[in-house]
Protein backbone atom coordinates (compact mmCIF):
# COMPACT_ATOMS: atom_id res chain seq x y z
CA UNK A 1 0.00 0.00 0.00
CA UNK A 2 1.30 3.46 -0.84
CA UNK A 3 0.46 6.22 1.54
CA UNK A 4 -0.04 9.66 0.06
CA UNK A 5 2.59 12.08 1.27
CA UNK A 6 1.20 14.95 3.30
CA UNK A 7 1.17 18.18 1.42
CA UNK A 8 0.22 21.66 2.47
CA UNK A 9 -2.00 23.75 0.19
CA UNK A 10 -1.11 27.41 -0.16
CA UNK A 11 -4.00 29.66 -1.11
CA UNK A 12 -2.84 33.09 -2.22
CA UNK A 13 -5.13 36.03 -2.86
CA UNK A 14 -5.12 37.35 -6.43
CA UNK A 15 -4.56 40.80 -5.04
CA UNK A 16 -4.11 42.51 -8.38
CA UNK A 17 -5.48 45.83 -7.16
CA UNK A 18 -2.72 46.44 -4.61
CA UNK A 19 1.06 45.87 -4.36
CA UNK A 20 0.57 43.67 -1.27
CA UNK A 21 -1.36 41.21 -3.48
CA UNK A 22 1.58 40.96 -5.85
CA UNK A 23 3.81 40.23 -2.86
CA UNK A 24 1.36 37.45 -1.83
CA UNK A 25 1.60 35.78 -5.21
CA UNK A 26 5.37 36.08 -5.54
CA UNK A 27 5.99 34.90 -1.96
CA UNK A 28 3.71 31.91 -2.59
CA UNK A 29 5.60 31.02 -5.75
CA UNK A 30 8.91 31.27 -3.88
CA UNK A 31 7.65 28.73 -1.35
CA UNK A 32 6.35 26.40 -4.08
CA UNK A 33 9.41 26.58 -6.29
CA UNK A 34 12.35 27.23 -3.98
CA UNK A 35 11.71 26.89 -0.27
CA UNK A 36 9.35 23.89 0.09
CA UNK A 37 8.74 22.42 -3.41
CA UNK A 38 8.19 18.85 -2.16
CA UNK A 39 5.85 19.78 0.64
CA UNK A 40 3.50 22.29 -0.94
CA UNK A 41 0.98 22.76 -3.73
CA UNK A 42 -0.90 25.86 -4.70
CA UNK A 43 -4.66 26.16 -4.80
CA UNK A 44 -5.83 28.61 -7.44
CA UNK A 45 -8.22 30.92 -5.56
CA UNK A 46 -10.43 31.96 -8.51
CA UNK A 47 -10.85 28.28 -9.49
CA UNK A 48 -11.56 27.39 -5.88
CA UNK A 49 -14.22 30.13 -5.71
CA UNK A 50 -15.65 29.23 -9.12
CA UNK A 51 -16.43 25.72 -7.86
CA UNK A 52 -13.29 23.68 -8.60
CA UNK A 53 -14.11 20.38 -6.88
CA UNK A 54 -10.50 19.14 -6.91
CA UNK A 55 -9.33 22.29 -5.14
CA UNK A 56 -12.12 22.21 -2.59
CA UNK A 57 -11.65 18.52 -1.79
CA UNK A 58 -7.90 18.96 -1.39
CA UNK A 59 -8.46 21.83 1.02
CA UNK A 60 -10.85 19.71 3.07
CA UNK A 61 -8.38 16.83 3.40
CA UNK A 62 -5.03 18.60 3.68
CA UNK A 63 -3.89 21.54 5.80
CA UNK A 64 -4.00 24.93 4.08
CA UNK A 65 -2.19 28.21 4.61
CA UNK A 66 -3.87 31.31 3.27
CA UNK A 67 -1.81 34.27 2.11
CA UNK A 68 -3.72 37.53 1.88
CA UNK A 69 -2.42 40.86 0.70
CA UNK A 70 -4.65 42.92 2.95
CA UNK A 71 -7.02 42.71 5.87
CA UNK A 72 -10.00 41.97 3.60
CA UNK A 73 -8.76 38.37 3.86
CA UNK A 74 -10.39 37.03 0.69
CA UNK A 75 -8.27 33.86 0.59
CA UNK A 76 -9.07 33.11 4.24
CA UNK A 77 -12.79 33.87 3.82
CA UNK A 78 -13.03 31.76 0.65
CA UNK A 79 -11.20 28.81 2.22
CA UNK A 80 -13.37 28.89 5.34
CA UNK A 81 -16.52 29.14 3.26
CA UNK A 82 -15.85 26.24 0.91
CA UNK A 83 -13.46 23.90 2.71
CA UNK A 84 -12.78 24.67 6.36
CA UNK A 85 -10.57 26.62 8.69
CA UNK A 86 -7.04 27.11 7.32
CA UNK A 87 -4.18 25.78 9.43
CA UNK A 88 -2.56 29.22 9.39
CA UNK A 89 -2.90 32.61 7.77
CA UNK A 90 -0.33 35.12 6.60
CA UNK A 91 -1.37 38.71 5.93
CA UNK A 92 1.18 40.69 3.94
CA UNK A 93 0.04 44.06 5.31
CA UNK A 94 0.74 42.74 8.84
CA UNK A 95 4.21 41.55 7.89
CA UNK A 96 4.82 44.95 6.31
CA UNK A 97 4.28 46.61 9.69
CA UNK A 98 7.54 44.97 10.80
CA UNK A 99 9.35 46.92 8.04
CA UNK A 100 8.32 50.54 8.74
CA UNK A 101 10.77 52.05 6.26
CA UNK A 102 9.47 50.05 3.29
CA UNK A 103 6.74 51.41 1.03
CA UNK A 104 5.35 49.03 -1.57
CA UNK A 105 4.67 50.58 -4.97
CA UNK A 106 4.69 47.91 -7.68
CA UNK A 107 1.74 45.86 -8.76
CA UNK A 108 3.64 44.32 -11.64
CA UNK A 109 7.43 44.03 -11.46
CA UNK A 110 8.99 44.28 -8.02
CA UNK A 111 11.98 46.44 -7.14
CA UNK A 112 14.97 44.73 -5.47
CA UNK A 113 13.77 45.96 -2.09
CA UNK A 114 10.23 44.71 -2.69
CA UNK A 115 11.53 41.33 -3.86
CA UNK A 116 13.58 41.06 -0.67
CA UNK A 117 10.39 41.68 1.28
CA UNK A 118 8.59 38.96 -0.74
CA UNK A 119 11.39 36.59 0.31
CA UNK A 120 10.79 37.53 3.93
CA UNK A 121 7.04 36.78 3.55
CA UNK A 122 7.96 33.48 1.86
CA UNK A 123 10.10 32.54 4.87
CA UNK A 124 7.13 33.14 7.16
CA UNK A 125 4.93 30.93 4.97
CA UNK A 126 7.60 28.20 4.92
CA UNK A 127 7.79 28.25 8.73
CA UNK A 128 4.04 27.66 8.87
CA UNK A 129 4.35 24.83 6.34
CA UNK A 130 6.89 23.13 8.63
CA UNK A 131 4.61 23.63 11.60
CA UNK A 132 1.63 22.12 9.72
CA UNK A 133 3.66 19.05 8.73
CA UNK A 134 5.06 18.65 12.24
CA UNK A 135 1.50 18.73 13.58
CA UNK A 136 0.37 16.12 11.03
CA UNK A 137 3.24 13.80 11.94
CA UNK A 138 2.52 14.12 15.66
CA UNK A 139 -1.11 13.31 15.00
CA UNK A 140 -0.19 10.23 12.93
CA UNK A 141 2.18 9.04 15.65
CA UNK A 142 -0.43 9.42 18.36
CA UNK A 143 -2.98 7.54 16.26
CA UNK A 144 -0.56 4.62 15.86
CA UNK A 145 -0.06 4.25 19.62
CA UNK B 1 -12.43 61.28 -16.72
CA UNK B 2 -15.46 60.01 -14.85
CA UNK B 3 -15.94 56.37 -13.95
CA UNK B 4 -18.60 56.33 -16.67
CA UNK B 5 -16.05 56.45 -19.49
CA UNK B 6 -14.05 53.53 -18.13
CA UNK B 7 -13.82 49.83 -18.80
CA UNK B 8 -13.13 47.23 -16.12
CA UNK B 9 -10.50 44.61 -16.89
CA UNK B 10 -10.42 41.38 -14.94
CA UNK B 11 -7.81 38.64 -15.23
CA UNK B 12 -7.73 35.23 -13.65
CA UNK B 13 -5.05 35.12 -10.97
CA UNK B 14 -3.65 31.99 -12.54
CA UNK B 15 -1.38 30.93 -9.69
CA UNK B 16 -0.86 27.43 -10.99
CA UNK B 17 -0.50 28.01 -14.72
CA UNK B 18 2.03 30.00 -16.77
CA UNK B 19 -0.73 31.34 -19.03
CA UNK B 20 -2.49 32.65 -15.93
CA UNK B 21 0.60 34.72 -15.19
CA UNK B 22 0.45 36.03 -18.76
CA UNK B 23 -3.18 37.04 -18.13
CA UNK B 24 -2.16 39.04 -15.06
CA UNK B 25 0.84 40.63 -16.80
CA UNK B 26 -1.30 41.74 -19.75
CA UNK B 27 -3.87 43.54 -17.61
CA UNK B 28 -1.16 45.32 -15.62
CA UNK B 29 0.24 46.56 -18.92
CA UNK B 30 -3.17 47.97 -19.88
CA UNK B 31 -4.08 49.70 -16.60
CA UNK B 32 -0.61 51.02 -15.84
CA UNK B 33 0.84 51.84 -19.25
CA UNK B 34 -1.46 51.61 -22.26
CA UNK B 35 -4.84 52.92 -21.03
CA UNK B 36 -4.47 54.11 -17.42
CA UNK B 37 -7.19 56.75 -17.80
CA UNK B 38 -9.73 54.50 -19.46
CA UNK B 39 -9.38 51.23 -17.58
CA UNK B 40 -9.85 49.96 -14.07
CA UNK B 41 -8.38 46.74 -12.71
CA UNK B 42 -10.70 44.71 -10.52
CA UNK B 43 -9.60 41.72 -8.52
CA UNK B 44 -12.18 38.91 -8.49
CA UNK B 45 -11.88 37.13 -5.13
CA UNK B 46 -13.10 40.17 -3.12
CA UNK B 47 -16.29 40.24 -5.21
CA UNK B 48 -17.04 36.65 -4.30
CA UNK B 49 -15.95 36.96 -0.72
CA UNK B 50 -18.39 39.87 -0.41
CA UNK B 51 -15.74 42.33 0.73
CA UNK B 52 -15.31 44.43 -2.38
CA UNK B 53 -15.98 48.11 -2.77
CA UNK B 54 -15.94 47.40 -6.51
CA UNK B 55 -19.29 45.62 -6.70
CA UNK B 56 -21.03 48.72 -8.10
CA UNK B 57 -18.28 49.22 -10.65
CA UNK B 58 -18.78 45.66 -11.89
CA UNK B 59 -22.49 46.19 -12.29
CA UNK B 60 -22.26 49.56 -14.05
CA UNK B 61 -19.25 49.43 -16.37
CA UNK B 62 -18.44 47.24 -19.38
CA UNK B 63 -16.02 44.44 -18.53
CA UNK B 64 -13.25 42.63 -20.40
CA UNK B 65 -12.24 39.26 -18.95
CA UNK B 66 -8.88 37.59 -19.53
CA UNK B 67 -8.75 33.85 -18.84
CA UNK B 68 -5.59 31.78 -18.61
CA UNK B 69 -7.08 28.32 -18.94
CA UNK B 70 -10.14 26.35 -19.98
CA UNK B 71 -11.70 26.74 -16.55
CA UNK B 72 -12.37 30.36 -17.54
CA UNK B 73 -12.66 31.44 -13.91
CA UNK B 74 -12.56 35.19 -14.59
CA UNK B 75 -15.52 34.92 -16.95
CA UNK B 76 -17.48 32.54 -14.70
CA UNK B 77 -16.96 34.66 -11.60
CA UNK B 78 -17.91 37.92 -13.30
CA UNK B 79 -21.11 36.32 -14.61
CA UNK B 80 -21.80 35.08 -11.07
CA UNK B 81 -21.24 38.63 -9.75
CA UNK B 82 -23.77 40.11 -12.17
CA UNK B 83 -21.27 41.91 -14.41
CA UNK B 84 -21.75 42.73 -18.09
CA UNK B 85 -18.97 41.14 -20.11
CA UNK B 86 -18.33 43.04 -23.34
CA UNK B 87 -15.02 41.51 -24.36
CA UNK B 88 -13.19 38.26 -23.67
CA UNK B 89 -9.62 37.11 -24.15
CA UNK B 90 -8.68 33.44 -23.91
CA UNK B 91 -4.92 33.37 -23.41
CA UNK B 92 -4.35 29.81 -24.80
CA UNK B 93 -5.90 30.97 -28.11
CA UNK B 94 -3.68 34.06 -28.15
CA UNK B 95 -0.63 31.89 -27.43
CA UNK B 96 -1.48 29.74 -30.47
CA UNK B 97 -2.20 32.76 -32.64
CA UNK B 98 1.12 34.44 -31.84
CA UNK B 99 3.06 31.19 -31.43
CA UNK B 100 4.50 32.39 -28.13
CA UNK B 101 4.71 30.54 -24.82
CA UNK B 102 5.95 31.68 -21.39
CA UNK B 103 8.80 29.84 -19.68
CA UNK B 104 7.04 29.31 -16.34
CA UNK B 105 4.41 30.79 -14.05
CA UNK B 106 6.99 32.81 -12.13
CA UNK B 107 9.26 33.72 -15.01
CA UNK B 108 7.53 34.62 -18.26
CA UNK B 109 10.74 35.00 -20.24
CA UNK B 110 11.00 37.03 -23.46
CA UNK B 111 8.30 35.04 -25.30
CA UNK B 112 5.89 35.23 -22.39
CA UNK B 113 6.51 38.97 -22.02
CA UNK B 114 5.93 39.46 -25.73
CA UNK B 115 2.71 37.44 -25.55
CA UNK B 116 1.49 39.58 -22.62
CA UNK B 117 2.28 42.74 -24.63
CA UNK B 118 0.36 41.46 -27.65
CA UNK B 119 -2.65 40.61 -25.51
CA UNK B 120 -2.42 43.99 -23.78
CA UNK B 121 -2.57 45.71 -27.19
CA UNK B 122 -5.66 43.69 -28.02
CA UNK B 123 -7.30 44.62 -24.71
CA UNK B 124 -6.40 48.29 -25.26
CA UNK B 125 -8.17 48.23 -28.66
CA UNK B 126 -11.24 46.72 -27.01
CA UNK B 127 -11.11 49.43 -24.33
CA UNK B 128 -10.99 52.12 -27.04
CA UNK B 129 -14.01 50.64 -28.86
CA UNK B 130 -16.02 50.29 -25.68
CA UNK B 131 -15.27 53.80 -24.42
CA UNK B 132 -16.29 55.25 -27.78
CA UNK B 133 -19.65 53.52 -27.44
CA UNK B 134 -20.38 55.04 -24.00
Amino acid sequence: MTLAKWKVGIVSCSGEEIPEGTISRIATRLVLEKLRPEETVTICLPLFLAGGEGERTFAKLFPTITVDGCEKGCAKIGTEKYSGKPFATVVVSDVLKKCPTLTLKSRDKLSAEEYEFAEKVAEEIAEKVDEALRRQNEQLRSEKH
Amino acid sequence: MSEKGKVVVVACAGMDKPLGSVASASVFEVVEKLRPQKSELVCIPPLLAGVSAQTELIKNLPIITVDGCAERCATKLIVKSGGKIRGRIFVPDSAKKHNLLPESASHLGPNGEKLAENIAEEIASMVDSLTQET
